[in-house]
């Protein structure tokens, strides 16, 4: 545990951080420490942000200095396991339905279901019906994400349902809604198990369908 | 500059709740205010479900055109309602918007062609919003290209070459004003107009950087915006702007404006988040 690099991550201080996160390394440090030392300054930052003390582009380089300490530690940890940052609490597939193109508040809540111990398979923008059923059949999450800022999202999120059905797939999965203009109604004309208003929403229902706390 | 009034805007929760319940004051409240505040449309947007999206847009054209008679900037992608609605306006409306998207191309601009309506155009096309200047005015040329073969005048076309926010790419204002230039350069006939919210999404303090915004926009060509013209800050900064463009003869509305208070401060004063 490393509280000089927890730092220079919650101060988005990214040059120090990578240098310190080298430092470590070459010292023998565990691997596995470091990427729990970013996990722990992203809770910090993912709360911040929560509260209205850090913003949109401070969560895009706290993004980017964790993928850049990942890339030091991650030819060392290649073939061992260990450390809490290994464990995820489950999948989420997540993705922009289709006909949107809106992605930034997605981008958030990925980011916060990451940081929160989630592997999330990220399907971007535009996301076709089919695509969501074979990420489903590929990744098996027990969450899947739909993200849409417009009422014109409404009928794809409906689809995207209905399709997960019909695959055969719609007990294995629980499937969370969000985005500018949904609430529970469309979660409900969407047959969705939810609405999350917020990125930490999209977190506690995610925690809360995976039984962790 | 030409001021389309955003506030009639069903995607915001308190006009969705007012088009719900019908409440025409309401309604009517924001079309006064706009237009006395200086909106030279209305944009009006039910944002509502496709199967009564008609019915509530035809409400609201019915209950701003009684308050005023500022043209009426009607806001939707779908061409039934649209159509409806265009029927319904007293004065020849606005379309928002067209782009080079196919259902668009094929649903909405057929509609601009046949009533001579103006349109806001957008910079973008099935793929989504290009992330270059050139790739932009590549979209742009292809939809002049729609747009010509079917007799639209270029002076016709609104092009909102889409601001994307700063928050999430630096160089996203950057973009936006190298946008305009080119296409002042190579259609000097259309017009540039743009919302002027989206660049601060996701950043604090967000009126300092919508004015600026402005300001610079305005610099690069933007001639037309879409806000919210009782907006203290953005009244203010484009009547400062068009002063120093050159774009107000004699002063004449910047010292109407101050006689007429304009620039008072409202209380609360300062910038809002």
């Amino acid at each position: 545990m490393s509280k000089e690099l927890v730092d220079a991550v919650v101060d988005m201080r990214e040059e120090d951080a990578v240098k310190i996160a080298e430092n470590l390394l070459s010292s023998g440090a565990d691997p596995f420490s470091l990427l729990d030392d970013c996990r722990e300054a992203l809770g910090i930052i993912g709360t911040r942000f929560a509260a209205g003390e850090c913003f949109v582009p401070e969560l895009i380089l706290a993004g980017e200095m964790l993928r850049a300490v990942g890339a030091l530690v991650k030819p060392r940890i290649e073939g061992k396991s260990g450390g809490a940052a290994q464990k995820k609490l489950g999948k989420v597939v997540f993705g922009t339905v289709e006909g949107d193109i809106h992605d930034i508040a997605k981008d958030i809540v990925e980011f916060m279901l990451e940081v929160n111990g989630f592997e999330v398979i990220d399907l971007g923008v535009d996301v076709p019906v089919a695509k969501f059923v074979e990420a489903v059949k590929a990744h098996k999450p027990q969450v899947v994400g739909l993200s849409g800022f417009l009422t014109l999202a409404y009928d794809p999120m409906k689809n995207t349902v209905q399709a997960l059905k019909d695959a055969g797939l719609r007990d294995s999965v629980k499937i969370m809604i969000g985005g500018g203009q949904m609430d529970d109604q469309v979660a409900a004309y969407a047959k969705a198990d939810a609405y999350g208003k917020d990125a930490m929403a999209a977190v506690t229902l995610s925690k809360g369908w995976v039984g962790a706390k | 500059m030409k001021i389309i009034g955003e506030k009639i805007n069903g995607t915001r929760k308190r006009v969705q709740q007012a088009i719900m319940e019908r409440e025409a004051k309401f309604i009517q409240d924001l079309a006064r205010s706009q237009a006395e505040a200086g909106a030279d449309w209305l944009d009006a947007n039910a944002g509502t479900a496709p199967q009564r999206e008609a019915d509530d847009l035809i409400w609201l054209v019915e209950n701003i055109q009684a308050v005023t008679d500022k043209p009426i900037c009607l806001d939707s992608a779908n061409p039934a309602a649209l159509e409806i609605a265009i029927k319904a306006v007293k004065h020849t409306p606005m379309i928002n918007s067209i782009s080079a998207e196919p259902h668009r191309l094929t649903g909405v601009l057929p509609l601009v062609a046949q009533y001579k309506t103006p349109a806001i155009a957008l910079a973008m096309d099935e793929k989504g919003i290009p992330k270059t200047k050139d790739d932009r005015i590549n979209v742009i040329r292809r939809l002049l290209g729609e747009t010509r073969k079917l007799g639209i005048a270029d002076n016709q076309l609104y092009f909102d070459p889409l601001a994307m926010t700063i928050a999430t790419g630096q160089d996203n204002g950057l973009t936006f004003f190298d946008t305009i230039r080119a296409i002042r350069k190579e259609f000097p006939e259309v017009h540039i107009t743009c919302g002027l919210s989206n660049i601060s999404f996701g950043m604090p303090a967000r009126a300092y950087i919508n004015r600026v915004f402005l300001t610079m926009s305005m610099e690069a060509g933007l001639d037309s915006a879409i806000c919210d013209p009782n907006d203290h800050e953005i009244r203010t900064t484009m009547l400062a702007t068009e002063l120093l463009l050159n774009q107000d003869k004699h002063c004449l509305k910047y010292t109407k404006a101050f006689r007429a208070g304009v620039f008072n401060r409202p209380q609360p004063a300062g910038a809002k988040a």
